[in-house]
C-alpha cells in the first residue's frame, strides 16, 4: 500500500516538474524569419489585413524605445497588436469572461537576437484558450488558425512598407480609433 | 491533480500575461529635446573674443563661395594653405606605414565606387569649390570651402551636380521632386561661423554613399541629437561631445582616421589639447587600463574598447547599407522605364541607376584582429575574379603586439570589373552627358568614360565580381550598463567564435583534459557510493 502511495505522488511531483519546465514553451512560441525586423513587421501587418475575419490591426510598438529613452540599450523588439472584433465580441460581452481583455489585442513579436537573426514570438492562442472553458477555447481555437496564416511569408512578392503607429489613430499604440482594431 | 492543474494554470498564465507588458511598460521620460547644438553654438558666440558680424570684409553681398573665401582669407591669411594640405581638400591620403598613396581619389570602393569623371556630383562633400574634372587647380586659395565647416546657421547647403558650390539660385532637387533648394544668405552664414558642429561633419560623414548612414554604420543623422543610449560622449542632455572634441585638429589637420587608426594605444590618459599622435582613440582619455576590476583591465592588451563597449552598431531605425550590387542596375522597371522602390523601412531598395541594396540596423559586428593599417586596392590594381575582392585588407595578427581584436562592419558589394584586364573599373555615373550611366543606362559607355578619366585601358568587356570592404567600428559608444557581458565572448558560439591565435576560457577547451576532469568528478561519485553502501552494509552488520 505504502508503495503504491509513494508511486501516486512520486507521479505528481513528476508531472509537475514537467509543467513548471515545459509550460512556458507550451504557451508561448518563437519562429525564426528569414526577413530582417522591419521587413517580418510589414510582411505580418499585410497578412493581417488580407485575412479577413474582422481582422485588424491596432498598433505597433516599439518595446526597445521606452528603454532607449532611458538611456538604455536592447536589440529591437517591435509588437504587432491586432484585433478581429468577430473573435474579441462574444468573450467581452460575457462579464465572467472580460478579464480576458488583458489577452487583447492580439500581440505579435518580431525581434533580433544576438545571433543577428529575427525572431518572431506568439502566445499559443489555442493552448492558453482551452483554459477557460469551451467557449473561449472554441474562440481561441480559431485565433490561433488565423495567427498561424498571419506568419506565412511568399518571398517572391515585394515587400511592404512597414505601418507605423495605428491605423486610423491619431497616435501610435492600441490607444486606437473605431478602425483601428478592438 | 487535473482538477488543480486545470486552476492554477489559468492563474499561472494571466499573471505571466499581465506581467510581461508590465515589464515593458517603464514610462518613458518626456521626449525634452529642446536645441542644446543651438545652446552651444550660444555659448560659443559667448566665450569668442571675435564678433565676426562686426568685420568689414563680412557686410558685403556675396555671390559666390569663393569670394567669401577670399574675405576670410583677409584675417585667416594661413588657413587654406593648412587646408590644402589635408584629406579633406587632396582626398588624398598616405599610409606612412606602407607608403601607399589611397583616399577617395585613388580608391575604387563598394559604395559608389570612385569620384574620377563624377566630381561634380561627388564633390558636393569637397571642403571646396569648382572640382569638375581632372583640369581643377588644388593650389588655388579662394577655392577653399571655409563655410561648409564652420557655418552655425544651419542653411549653408551644397547638392550634388554643382562641383561643390552652394546653389546661388533656387532650385528644384531632386530634379522633377517638388522640392527647391533656396539658396544660401551668404553674407549672414559668413557672420555666423564657429567651431564645427555635428551638423557640419554630419553634413557629409552621415550621408556618405547618398543616403543617411549608408556607408560607416557608426555614423548617421541620429548622431545630431542622440541620447545617452546612443552614445554616452555625444549625448546631447549629457557630456554632448561634438566630432572634434576627440578628432581635435591642429593647423585644421583633423585627427583620428579610418585610414591611420590607432588601434592599440598603451600608457595612461593624456590631458586633453596635450600633442598627441591619437587624440581620437579612447585611451587618450580613458588609458589603457580603466576598470576599476584588474580582471577587465588585463583585456585590454587584446581587445579593443569598442569591441565591448559598441555591442551593436547602427542602433536606430536608420540602419546601415549591408549590400550594394551595382550588377542590378539598369534593370527597367515593367514599363521598361527606370524605377526604384524601397524597402519595408523607408530606404531606398532598388534603383535602376544604381542597383540593390540592403540594409539592416542594430547590427552585431564582425571581429577581427586589427593593427590599424589596411592595404586598399588602388585603382588599377589587379584582382582575382574567381574570388571575392578585398577593397581593404585589414592588418593585424594574434602575434602581433600593435594589434587588437576589433569590431567592424563588413559591406557586401557587387560591382564591374575589366574581364580582360582584370581591374575594378571606374564608371562615368553622374551627369547629363551621352555616355554617363544615370542618363543612357549603358555600362559600356560608363565604363569607357571612366576609364579614360582614371587613365586606364579598357577592354571593352565588363562583369561584375564581388567585393567587401571593412570598415572599423568606433562611434555609437554604449553606456557601460550595456558592454557585452562576460558570457557573450566567453561562450562556445559566442561573439569571437570565429577569432583565431587566443585562448577564451568557455570557448576553447582540450577535448582530453575535460575528458580526465569529467572521469575525476565520475571516480569520485562512484567512491562516494561504494563508501556510503559500505558504511551503511557495516551498521546493519553490526546491529545483528
Amino acid at each position: 500500500m505504502l508503495k503504491v502511495v509513494g508511486g501516486f505522488f512520486a507521479g505528481i511531483v513528476v508531472v509537475m516538474l514537467l509543467v513548471y519546465n515545459f509550460a512556458g514553451s507550451l504557451m508561448f512560441r518563437e519562429i525564426p524569419s528569414p526577413f530582417g525586423v522591419e521587413e517580418t513587421v510589414a510582411r505580418i501587418q499585410q497578412n493581417i489585413q488580407n485575412a479577413g475575419n474582422g481582422w485588424a490591426l491596432s498598433g505597433l510598438r516599439n518595446a526597445a524605445k521606452p528603454i532607449e529613452m532611458d538611456g538604455g540599450n536592447v536589440l529591437p523588439v517591435l509588437m504587432i497588436e491586432a484585433c478581429s472584433t468577430r473573435y474579441s465580441g462574444p468573450i467581452l460581452k460575457e462579464d465572467s469572461l472580460r478579464f480576458l481583455s488583458n489577452l487583447m489585442p492580439c500581440k505579435i513579436s518580431v525581434y533580433k537576437k544576438n545571433d543577428g537573426k529575427t525572431y518572431i514570438g506568439m502566445m499559443n492562442a489555442e493552448l492558453i484558450g482551452s483554459l477557460f472553458g469551451s467557449m473561449v477555447g472554441g474562440i481561441m481555437k480559431k485565433v490561433s488558425a488565423d495567427q498561424a496564416k498571419f506568419i506565412v511569408f511568399d518571398a517572391s512578392k515585394p515587400a511592404p512598407a512597414m505601418i507605423k503607429g495605428t491605423p486610423g489613430a491619431a497616435s501610435g499604440g492600441s490607444g486606437a480609433a473605431a478602425d483601428g482594431g478592438c | 491533480m487535473l482538477f488543480r492543474l486545470k486552476n492554477i494554470l489559468p492563474i499561472v498564465a494571466a499573471g505571466a500575461l499581465m506581467a510581461a507588458p508590465a515589464a515593458f511598460a517603464a514610462p518613458a521620460k518626456p521626449d525634452a529635446v529642446t536645441a542644446p547644438q543651438l545652446e552651444t553654438i550660444v555659448k560659443q558666440k559667448d566665450a569668442t573674443t571675435a564678433d565676426h558680424s562686426k568685420f568689414k570684409e563680412l557686410q558685403r553681398n556675396f555671390k559666390t563661395g569663393p569670394e567669401v573665401t577670399q574675405a576670410c582669407l583677409t584675417c585667416h591669411t594661413e588657413a587654406a594653405k593648412q587646408v590644402q594640405h589635408t584629406k579633406h581638400w587632396t582626398w588624398e591620403s598616405l599610409d606612412p606605414k606602407t607608403g601607399q598613396m589611397r583616399g577617395k581619389k585613388n580608391i575604387i570602393n563598394n559604395y559608389c565606387t570612385s569620384p574620377i569623371s563624377n566630381e561634380k556630383d561627388c564633390m558636393a562633400c569637397h571642403a571646396g569649390y569648382g572640382w569638375k574634372d581632372n583640369s581643377f587647380d588644388f593650389t588655388v586659395q579662394k577655392n577653399v570651402d571655409c563655410l561648409i565647416c564652420h557655418d552655425t546657421t544651419g542653411t549653408y547647403r551644397k547638392l550634388p551636380g554643382y562641383a561643390g558650390h552652394p546653389v546661388y539660385k533656387r532650385v528644384e532637387f531632386p530634379p522633377k521632386s517638388g522640392k527647391f533648394v533656396e539658396p544660401a544668405d551668404l553674407k549672414k552664414v559668413a557672420q555666423n561661423i564657429g567651431l564645427p558642429s555635428r551638423s557640419n561633419c554630419g553634413s557629409c560623414h552621415f550621408f556618405g554613399a547618398g543616403a543617411n548612414g549608408a556607408k560607416h554604420g557608426d555614423l548617421d543623422s541620429s548622431l545630431q541629437h542622440p541620447g545617452k543610449y546612443l552614445d554616452v560622449h555625444m549625448n546631447e542632455k549629457g557630456l554632448n561631445f561634438t566630432c572634434v572634441t576627440c578628432h581635435a585638429t591642429t593647423g585644421h589637420v583633423v585627427s583620428g582616421s579610418r585610414y591611420n587608426v590607432a588601434a592599440a594605444v598603451r600608457g595612461p590618459a593624456h590631458i586633453r589639447g596635450k600633442k598627441d599622435e591619437s587624440p581620437a582613440a579612447c585611451q587618450s582619455c580613458h588609458s589603457d587600463k580603466p576598470h576599476h576590476e584588474s580582471l577587465l583591465n588585463q583585456h585590454t592588451d587584446k581587445l579593443a574598447c569598442q569591441t565591448c563597449h559598441i555591442p551593436q552598431y547602427a542602433r536606430d531605425g536608420i540602419g546601415t547599407e549591408a549590400s550594394w550590387d551595382w550588377s542590378q542596375a539598369t534593370v527597367m522597371g515593367p514599363d521598361g522605364k527606370p524605377t526604384a522602390s524601397k524597402d519595408s523601412a523607408g530606404r531606398r531598395k532598388f534603383d535602376t541607376k544604381k542597383g540593390t541594396w540592403e540594409w539592416d540596423s542594430y547590427v552585431i559586428p564582425e571581429y577581427r584582429w586589427y593593427n590599424g593599417v589596411s592595404t586598399y586596392k588602388v585603382i588599377g590594381d589587379k584582382i582575382d575574379p574567381t574570388k571575392t575582392v578585398q577593397i581593404n585588407e585589414v592588418g593585424g595578427s594574434p602575434n602581433d603586439p600593435d594589434s587588437r581584436i576589433w569590431p567592424t562592419k563588413v559591406h557586401r558589394g557587387k560591382q564591374p570589373y575589366d574581364k580582360v584586364n582584370n581591374y575594378l573599373t571606374v564608371q562615368h555615373t553622374a551627369g547629363e552627358d551621352a555616355t554617363a550611366l544615370w542618363h543612357n543606362f549603358d555600362w559600356k559607355k560608363a565604363i569607357g568614360t571612366g576609364m579614360k578619366a582614371a587613365g586606364l585601358k579598357f577592354s571593352g568587356e565588363y562583369g561584375f565580381v564581388d567585393t567587401e570592404m571593412t570598415w572599423p567600428i568606433t562611434h555609437m559608444v554604449a553606456p557601460k550598463h550595456d558592454a557585452l557581458s562576460c558570457a557573450q565572448c566567453h561562450s562556445k558560439h559566442g561573439r569571437l567564435e570565429g577569432i583565431e591565435g587566443v585562448y577564451l576560457p568557455s570557448r576553447d577547451g582540450s577535448k582530453w583534459l575535460d575528458m580526465a576532469g569529467w572521469t575525476l568528478v565520475l571516480l569520485s561519485l562512484i567512491g562516494v557510493l561504494v563508501h556510503g553502501t559500505l558504511r551503511i552494509y557495516t551498521s546493519k552488520n553490526k546491529g545483528h
